[in-house]
């Protein structure tokens, strides 16, 4: 297609916290100086800038692309502000993809940053007005409902146990305890810790979802004759996708993200993927919930339809279980149920974490064998939107 | 829901936007306000490779992105670098008194604040004119922007 290869040659984040006294703006220059310095670049070196936050309500600035745009290195030069729901932590990085891909720009500095903590009296009451003002808002709906549903759905189709489901939360808060970022790594929490926690919209439990959080990420791209120069250690995009499902998702069948599915080929073709199985060898879903985490191991082909949380309980998706026949580490950061979640942050913390495992760089996150391919992939909108990034060395 | 034929009796669904923000001030931010409220002080960030003093005061330097730790004491007199003068509110109805709203450009920096203008008539504010911060008493400041009641012509 004429596309020029783009590589991820830096990263940096912020720590995520429940509240941070830091601006929005004062967050993503904290993420954005850090991904630079990671690569010994400096703003000078950067042609252009992405920003990626999810509603301006969170941070309660309206035009919040226009706030964060110091912040994020953007000053005089070419910026875009995007924005996808919780997808938008990884389709902001095909955002900056394109940019460089398309011979635009040479390099591309790609922060998230997201500050829920302004929101009062909480964030859920800025998801109220997502919701059709005619069909869905005379209830007083929040996300948490539809999640449940969602959820419920799921566990119906296949007969799910939610111990099996529970295990993955016990999994990701117990890898977050090897994350120096993370606001909820808890290394000796048992599957009946979530089973006990209290019940918010059934079956949610407090343990199954994800905190709300401040925070930012940011990682550096650049096009391959920079890439090489710059590092040598590039971590090169092989496949992006991204895929949008009706609003009106109760014209969907809730089971099964097909959407995802639609993303996840579109990067597999692109990268040249025939059996993902064996040619991804590290996976970040996105996890804002525990059930999520399986239910996106199954769009993206990873799993069989409703044999996730199967799998899971066998130890496949564990961080250091090589021995396991299917082994396939998943979420190995701790995700956005261990790391925490700031929306867009967290979704480009999973790409800046498959980085970080590529190059070897993981610290007592690092999985064993030296993984060559991996992929980071978010969801959001209303619940709607599959975005997915293939990264391989 | 019936036909209706006088657009201003079609019925509209209505609704609101809950929201309610909880804003920090942010690391400067919280400094250059606890200066202005307890000591009357104005501060600004300095940066040396850039040879720019931010007021507001930012943790950064927007131009080459390196924190900015040198803290200067910056004086609350300025120069009008534009005005205008507001004659309605939000909902176009007259205000009692047309209000001056300047940009200030603080002395000896590379930026300012915009403030109301005091202490002086409509017609006798000029772009280049020298003012000064007039604050509020010690005890009525909250450390916030109107800690500074507002800016009037410097008196000479
Ligand atoms: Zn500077």
């Amino acid at each position: 297609m004429g596309m020029r290869r783009v590589a991820i040659v830096g990263a940096g984040m912020t720590k995520f916290v429940r509240r941070a006294l830091e601006t929005g703006p004062e967050l993503a220059w904290e993420a954005a100086s850090r991904a630079l310095a990671s690569c010994d670049l400096r703003l000078s070196d950067i042609d252009g800038v992405v920003l990626g936050t999810a509603p301006d309500a969170f941070d309660a600035v309206h035009m919040k692309g226009e706030y964060l745009s110091d912040g994020a290195g953007a000053w005089r030069k070419p910026y875009i502000r995007t924005y996808v729901g919780g997808g938008t932590g990884v389709f902001s990085v095909i955002q900056g993809w394109y940019h460089v891909a398309s011979g635009v720009f040479d390099t591309c500095l790609v922060v998230c940053e997201e500050k829920m903590s302004s929101h009062i009296p909480h964030p859920q009451g800025a998801f109220i007005t997502i919701f059709d003002h005619i069909l869905e808002r005379p209830l007083g709906p929040n996300l948490l409902w539809i999640f449940a549903m969602e959820m419920n759905a799921y566990m119906n189709r296949y007969g799910l146990r939610k111990e099996d489901i529970a295990y993955v939360a016990v999994k990701n808060k117990r890898n977050a305890a090897d994350h120096p970022a993370a606001m909820l790594g808890v290394r000796d929490i048992t599957i009946k810790d979530v089973l006990d926690s209290p019940v918010l919209a059934w079956p949610v439990q407090r343990m199954d979802v994800s905190p709300i959080a401040d925070g930012a990420v940011a990682v550096v791209l650049a096009a391959d004759h920079v890439a090489r120069r710059v590092t040598d250690k590039p971590v090169w995009i092989e496949g992006v996708g991204w895929n949008v499902d009706t609003t009106y998702w109760t014209n969907r069948d809730l089971s099964y993200p097909t959407y995802l599915e639609e993303a996840a080929r579109m990067a597999y073709r692109m990268a040249g993927i025939k059996e993902p199985r064996k040619e991804i060898h590290v996976v970040e879903p996105y996890d804002p919930f525990d059930y999520k985490e399986l239910h996106h191991l199954e769009g993206l082909l990873l799993a069989d339809r409703g044999k996730a949380p199967e799998d899971a309980a066998t130890g496949r998706f564990d961080r250091d279980n090589e021995n396991h026949p299917d082994w396939l580490p998943s979420s190995p950061s701790g995700g956005l149920l261990g790391v925490g979640n700031p929306i867009a942050a967290a979704g480009l913390m999973k790409v800046a974490e498959i980085f970080w495992q590529l190059r070897g760089e993981a610290g007592d996150r690092q999985i064993p064998g030296n993984p060559k391919r991996g992929l980071a992939q978010a969801w959001g909108d209303l619940m709607q939107i599959g975005t997915v990034v293939i990264l391989g060395v | 829901m019936e036909k209706v034929n006088i657009v201003t009796q079609a019925q509209p669904w209505v609704d609101r936007f809950p929201l309610t923000g909880r804003y920090t001030y942010g690391v400067a931010g919280e400094r250059f306000f606890r200066e202005l409220k307890e000591n009357g002080r104005f501060f600004g960030t300095r940066c040396t490779a850039c040879d720019v003093v931010y007021v507001p005061p930012r943790l950064y330097c927007l131009r080459c992105f390196a924190p900015l730790e040198e803290w200067v004491e910056v004086p609350s007199t300025g120069t009008v670098h534009t005005f205008t003068v507001v004659h309605q509110d939000l909902d176009e109805a007259p205000l009692p008194t047309p209000e001056v709203i300047a940009f200030v450009q603080i002395d000896g920096c590379d930026g300012g604040l915009v403030h109301r203008l005091g202490e002086v008539a409509p017609e006798d504010v000029y772009i280049g004119m020298s003012v000064e911060a007039v604050l509020k008493p010690t005890a009525e400041r909250q450390g916030g922007l109107t800690d500074i009641a507002y800016f009037r012509p410097t008196l000479r």
